[in-house]
This record gives structure tokens, C-alpha cells and sequence, in this order.
């Protein structure tokens, strides 16, 4: 490096220069705080490039940092951590998904989808299909364990040697359902579809599933409409026996749960059992029969390892720091006529010259 | 809507609760008294400084374990330990640093009389938890995770030993004082007290660093993203970021060991409101309830 490098290294690498940087990251963090949606996303980005520059600048030229081998793999974990943090932002993948039990999971459902620039995965290629769940309550109605089931492809041809096997596996809550790095994540949003067939006057009959509100915290609205191809509006109410209690804990279980279905048209006003079916303008309804659907947050991020890896590497490189080189100094020679005690090994190591200590 | 008089009959835990609090208000008046008794003692004559240390340090630890009975108990009735409510998260925020506090007394006899300023700290943490009701409370779901544990020990460590620093930090403030000067007579120089406390606010330093990483981890787990700037992990990187960059300021700049004494007060009040204030701040934010 040139004289020249040098000075301007240093000048570039300066602990001021730091403080600048974290008060401007204090001030971005603070701008971000509970709203990060609406804050622009370069009021934490500008300060995070500033502080890494510095960093940077200050590893290569400062020998109170590039010496100290704990400071310096602290600070080099810090720099790893921005870095990663930005490829991460520019990779993710975040979404929402409705999926009705008994169905198998597509792409195309995913919904509020978000994603960086540089994503690449493998969304295509995922495969499972949504299985029954259950969800405990306590008294008051607060939110238990989530049990939801899922089948994923085993990977194994089946018995009669075709085809795949499938296996089921329980997630709900923190045990997410992870699929080639995605991680699908059972949430609080989960409700009711009934089943219904629509069998037209002329044409084909259809069959398809009405997601009813999230249940229990729609419990008192569980309505919902659909017009058919050249039908008029229909309007449903599902009228649920679930068991549900405030007072008492309770199970929400799809497979115990009854439903009878509420039709409306305007002029006509029908309840239909699982099974029964009515004639309306344009075609006959069915209720086949009630199911279930699981709402889950769908999150990618293939820098999450990395960053707690990171984070703890600086942090074991801080520690060693804090063995090594602070716990040593100790000014014993500063008691002023008081019992300074032990302080355990430290105390028998000299003071620092520059009256620091830390 | 419970009603009060049930729940305080049900909470079998209030009796030892009201003990422990009351030794720690022992432990504060032979700490103060001790003070007092060696502001008339001749420097260097230690007998009358330290007699009345091995009481305080009684009486601090019986505060621990009967805190500890009083956790237990309302652990056995509701079937989870004390994280949900402000009730019960201070509950075991004063077991806590209760118990660093005790370890650190006997060990580090130098900052003992720091306790002075310390466990009046406390003190706003029991009067404050005598001032709630300890309503029952349910675990959230995304409470029965391994990381809970992880977080919430390291965050604990972490603000026991920003009230270590805070004690030294209070005592060099305190001596400052035309009133007060005369209490820390025997007490070591500023200069030795400024350099622990920066000490342990580095430790304090590390173990907010990991109580972050955990915290990461465990949101990863509980809400699916590691991080997103709730009022929660907003507050608490704040905190870490003027601790980080106060260590910061005080190896670029000569610091004045008041300023800095000033700075550790502000990281301890910082982080009590990040800890008792913004959970309570956005209701559903950090608890998971729903
Ligand atoms: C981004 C620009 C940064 C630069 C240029 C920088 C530079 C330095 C330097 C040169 C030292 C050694 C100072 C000395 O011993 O005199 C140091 C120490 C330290 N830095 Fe940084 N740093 C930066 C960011 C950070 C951040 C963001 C944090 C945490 C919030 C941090 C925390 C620390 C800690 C805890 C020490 C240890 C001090 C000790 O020896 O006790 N640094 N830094």
C-alpha cells in the first residue's frame, strides 16, 4: 500500500467515522421501528454500506483492530453479517398460502408474494399435499399447539412399484414444514371450506371448495358468496358446531366439526346438510360435505445458517477479545486505601499505560 | 372478567414473593447502613467496612431463593414458568438479578459498596410488581420453543450485569456529590470503579450480542423471519447498538469517567424500558398471542 493508500485508509477507517455510522443506523433503526413496511429501505441501507467502508478501511489500516485477532474476528463477523443480510434481502422469498385439506400445494396459490431481485429456487419442484389439523385452546379462548398434517413425497416407489409413496409428518407453529429451503409456517389464519359441486343446465359440473373466514376469530361472521358461470350471486352462511367454549379448553378439529350450510339468492333461503343439494337459476348445488383449510407463511432465505454462524463466530471472536485482553487489566494500584478484594485472576496483572482499561 | 380478591387467594405465590422482596429491602438497609457505619471509621481500618457484608450478602440470597419458591409455586399451578405477563416477567427479572447480583457481591468484594446503589434498583422492580395483579396467565404457542430459554437466560445476564455497571456507575456519580461524598470515602478511586464497570458492560456487551442471536432464532422459528424491526427487537437493537457504541466512544475520545458513568446509566435505563415498557407497548407484537 502507498503512503497516500495509507493516510486515506486511515482517514476512511477512523472510529469517528464509526460513530457517525451508528448514529445514522440509530436514527434509520428508529425511523424503521414497528412500521419497516412504509420506511424507505435505504434509511438502514445507506448507514450499513457507511459502517461497512469504515470497517473495511479501518481492518485494513488500524492495528488496534487488525492485530487483535478476537476484535478483528469480531468486527470481520459484523462485516459478514451485513453482507449477508443484503444477499439475503436480495434472495428471499416471502408469501402467504391458503391450502384447503386434501389438496396438493401449487405455486399458483401463493398469495401477497414478495421476493428479491436475485431469487432463484426451486418453487416448481415442491410437492406436498395439506392433511387434516387440530388446534388447542385454553380457557379464553388463547391459542394453543397447531397440529397440522402434512404428506410429502417419501422418495420411495410404493409397494406395487409404481408411482411414489407418501409420509406424513406433523408441523405447526415452530416446526415449520421445510421443502427445498422454503419453510412454510402454519399461522393463526385457518377456517372452514365447504365442499360444494355445481351442476349447470347445460355444460359440466364443477366441484370446488369456499374458504369461509378464519375461524374462531370470525366465529360470529362466517359468510362468503360465489357466483357461478352464468348464475347469479350466491350467498353463504356456514352455521358450525365445533365444540368451541370461551370458558373452557377446547379442540379445534376439522373431522369432529359439523357444518350445515346456509343458501341464499336473494329470493330463496336454503340450509343444506352435507349431501343435500338445491335447484337455483342456472344449475343445481351441492353440499358434498365440509372440510378444512390451513393458512401458512411461506419464507425463503438461503443466507439463515450463514448468518447465525456468523454471529456467533463474532461473538466467540469478542469473547476471546474480552479473555484475552480486557479481563487482564486490572488498575489494582488505583484502591485508595479499601479492600479491592479479589477479583480472581485479574487482579495480578499490571495496569494499562494509557489509563484505559477497557 | 376474574375477580381480584380470587385471584390474589389462588396466587399461593404472593407469601414468598413478599418475603424475598422483603429481604432484599434488608439487604439494602445493612448495605446503607454499613456505608454509614464506615463513613466514621478511620481509611483503612476494614473491620468496621466489611462486617456488616456477610448480611447483605444473606440477606440478598434468601430474596433469591424465596423468589425462587414463589416462581415454583405459580410454575406448578399454571404449568409454565414466568415469561408471559409484566407480573411475571418481573417476578424472575428480580430472581435474576437477585441472584447475578449475589454471585457478583461475593466474588468482586471491591464493588460491594456499589450495593447501595444497585439494590435500590430493585427495589422498582418490586414495587412495581406489587403494584399488578398476578393474573393467571396461558403459554402462547409459539412459546414452547427450546430458544425461549436460551433468550430469555442471556437477556437476563445481560441486564444483571448492566446493574453491576450501573451500581459502580451510580457510586462514582453519587461521591461526586457534596452530600454523598463522604458515604464512598473508603471506596476505590474513580478511576478503578470506571474501569469494572466498563468491564462488565463489555460481558453485558457480549451477552446482548447473543441474546440478539438467539432472539433471531427463535423469531425465525415462532413468526417465520428472523427479523422485521417490531417494536421488540427495534428497541433492543437500539440498546445494543448505544452500548456498542458507547464502548466505541470511550476508546476514541477521553471520555470524562462522569460522562461515562452517565452513559452506563442511560444503557441500563434504555434497557429496562425495552424490557418492561415495549412488550407491553404493541400487545400481539412479541408475544404471539392470537
Ligand atoms: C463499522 C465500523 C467500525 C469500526 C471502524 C470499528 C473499529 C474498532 C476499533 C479500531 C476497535 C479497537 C479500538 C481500540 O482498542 O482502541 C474497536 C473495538 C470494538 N468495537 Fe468496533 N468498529 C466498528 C463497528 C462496531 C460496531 C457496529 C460495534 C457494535 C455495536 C462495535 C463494537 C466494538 C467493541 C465491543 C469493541 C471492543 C472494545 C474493547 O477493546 O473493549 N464496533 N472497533
Amino acid at each position: 500500500m502507498t503512503h497516500r493508500m495509507m493516510n486515506m485508509g486511515r482517514g476512511l477507517g477512523s472510529t469517528r467515522l464509526a460513530l457517525v455510522g451508528m448514529f445514522l443506523l440509530a436514527i434509520g433503526a428508529a425511523l424503521s421501528y414497528d412500521n419497516p413496511a412504509e420506511t424507505p429501505v435505504w434509511v438502514l441501507v445507506v448507514p450499513l454500506a457507511f459502517l461497512a467502508v469504515n470497517l473495511l478501511a479501518a481492518i485494513a489500516t488500524n492495528p488496534r483492530i487488525n492485530r487483535r485477532g478476537g476484535l478483528l474476528v469480531f468486527h470481520l463477523g459484523l462485516l459478514a453479517i451485513i453482507v449477508l443480510a443484503g444477499v439475503g434481502r436480495l434472495t428471499h422469498f416471502d408469501a402467504q398460502l391458503e391450502i384447503t385439506e386434501g389438496t396438493p400445494f401449487s405455486p399458483s396459490d401463493l398469495t401477497n408474494l414478495e421476493k428479491g431481485p436475485l431469487h432463484s429456487g426451486a418453487l416448481q419442484q415442491l410437492a406436498f399435499v395439506q392433511g387434516s389439523f387440530t388446534v388447542d385452546y385454553s380457557s379464553g379462548m388463547v391459542r394453543g399447539l397447531t397440529h397440522s398434517q402434512v404428506l410429502i413425497p417419501d422418495g420411495q416407489a410404493n409397494a406395487s412399484g409404481g408411482g411414489q409413496g407418501w409420509q406424513t409428518k406433523v408441523v405447526g407453529d415452530d416446526r415449520p414444514l421445510i421443502l427445498e429451503g422454503y419453510r412454510f409456517y402454519t399461522t393463526f389464519n385457518k377456517g372452514f371450506a365447504p365442499i360444494l359441486t355445481w351442476i349447470p343446465e347445460q355444460g359440466e359440473a364443477i366441484s370446488g371448495t369456499i374458504h369461509m373466514p378464519p375461524y374462531p376469530l370470525f366465529e360470529y361472521k362466517q359468510d362468503s358468496s360465489w357466483t357461478p358461470p352464468n348464475g347469479q350471486e350466491i350467498k353463504f352462511w356456514l352455521r358450525l358446531k365445533t365444540g368451541l367454549r370461551e370458558d373452557a379448553a377446547w379442540v379445534l378439529n376439522g373431522k369432529t366439526a359439523t357444518g350445515v350450510l346456509v343458501v341464499n339468492t336473494g329470493e330463496q333461503r336454503v340450509e343444506l346438510e352435507p349431501g343435500q343439494n338445491v335447484q337455483l337459476p342456472g344449475g343445481n348445488l351441492r353440499y358434498d360435505r365440509l372440510t378444512t383449510w390451513m393458512g401458512y407463511k411461506v419464507f425463503y432465505d438461503p443466507t439463515l445458517h450463514w448468518l447465525f454462524g456468523a454471529a456467533l463466530i463474532a461473538i466467540t471472536g469478542l469473547a476471546t477479545h474480552f479473555w484475552l485482553k480486557v479481563g487482564v487489566r486490572v488498575p489494582s494500584s488505583h484502591a485508595a486505601g479499601s479492600p479491592a478484594g479479589s477479583i480472581g485472576r485479574l487482579q495480578k496483572m499490571p495496569e494499562t499505560t494509557d489509563g484505559r482499561f477497557l | 372478567m376474574n375477580d381480584m380478591t380470587g385471584v390474589i387467594s389462588r396466587a399461593t405465590e404472593l407469601p414468598w414473593l413478599w418475603a424475598g422482596l422483603t429481604a432484599y429491602v434488608l439487604a439494602t438497609v445493612a448495605a446503607v447502613m454499613g456505608i454509614l457505619r464506615a463513613q466514621v471509621a478511620t481509611v483503612g481500618s476494614m473491620a468496621v467496612v466489611r462486617t456488616h457484608e456477610k448480611f447483605v450478602l444473606l440477606m440478598v440470597s434468601m430474596g433469591v431463593a424465596l423468589i425462587a419458591i414463589a416462581i415454583a409455586e405459580r410454575w406448578m399451578r399454571l404449568g409454565h414458568g414466568p415469561f408471559v405477563n409484566l407480573f411475571e416477567l418481573l417476578m424472575s427479572q428480580l430472581w435474576s438479578l437477585g441472584l447475578v447480583f449475589a454471585v457478583v457481591y461475593w466474588r468482586v468484594p471491591l464493588l460491594r459498596p456499589s450495593a447501595v446503589v444497585a439494590l435500590p434498583m430493585m427495589w422498582v422492580l418490586g414495587g412495581w410488581v406489587l403494584a399488578l395483579q398476578p393474573v393467571d396467565t396461558a403459554l402462547p404457542p409459539t412459546y414452547h420453543n427450546d430458544w425461549l430459554w436460551a433468550h430469555v437466560g442471556l437477556g437476563k445476564i445481560f441486564l444483571s450485569f448492566c446493574l453491576v455497571g450501573t451500581g459502580l456507575a451510580g457510586v462514582i456519580l453519587l461521591r461526586n456529590t457534596q452530600r454523598f461524598a463522604s458515604w464512598f470515602r473508603h471506596v476505590p478511586a474513580d478511576e478503578v470503579l470506571d474501569a469494572l464497570a466498563w468491564r462488565f458492560m463489555l460481558l453485558a456487551f457480549i451477552f446482548h450480542s447473543l441474546m440478539l442471536t438467539a432472539g433471531a432464532v427463535w423469531a425465525q422459528d415462532a413468526w417465520g423471519r428472523y427479523w422485521a424491526w417490531d417494536a421488540l427487537e427495534t428497541s433492543s437493537f437500539l440498546n445494543w447498538l448505544l452500548l456498542g457504541a458507547s464502548i466505541h466512544a470511550r476508546l476514541t475520545y477521553r471520555i470524562p469517567i462522569r460522562v461515562g458513568a452517565i452513559a452506563i446509566i442511560a444503557v441500563f435505563v434504555f434497557a429496562f424500558i425495552t424490557y418492561f415498557g415495549t412488550p407491553f407497548y404493541s400487545e400481539a407484537a412479541h408475544k404471539g398471542v392470537v
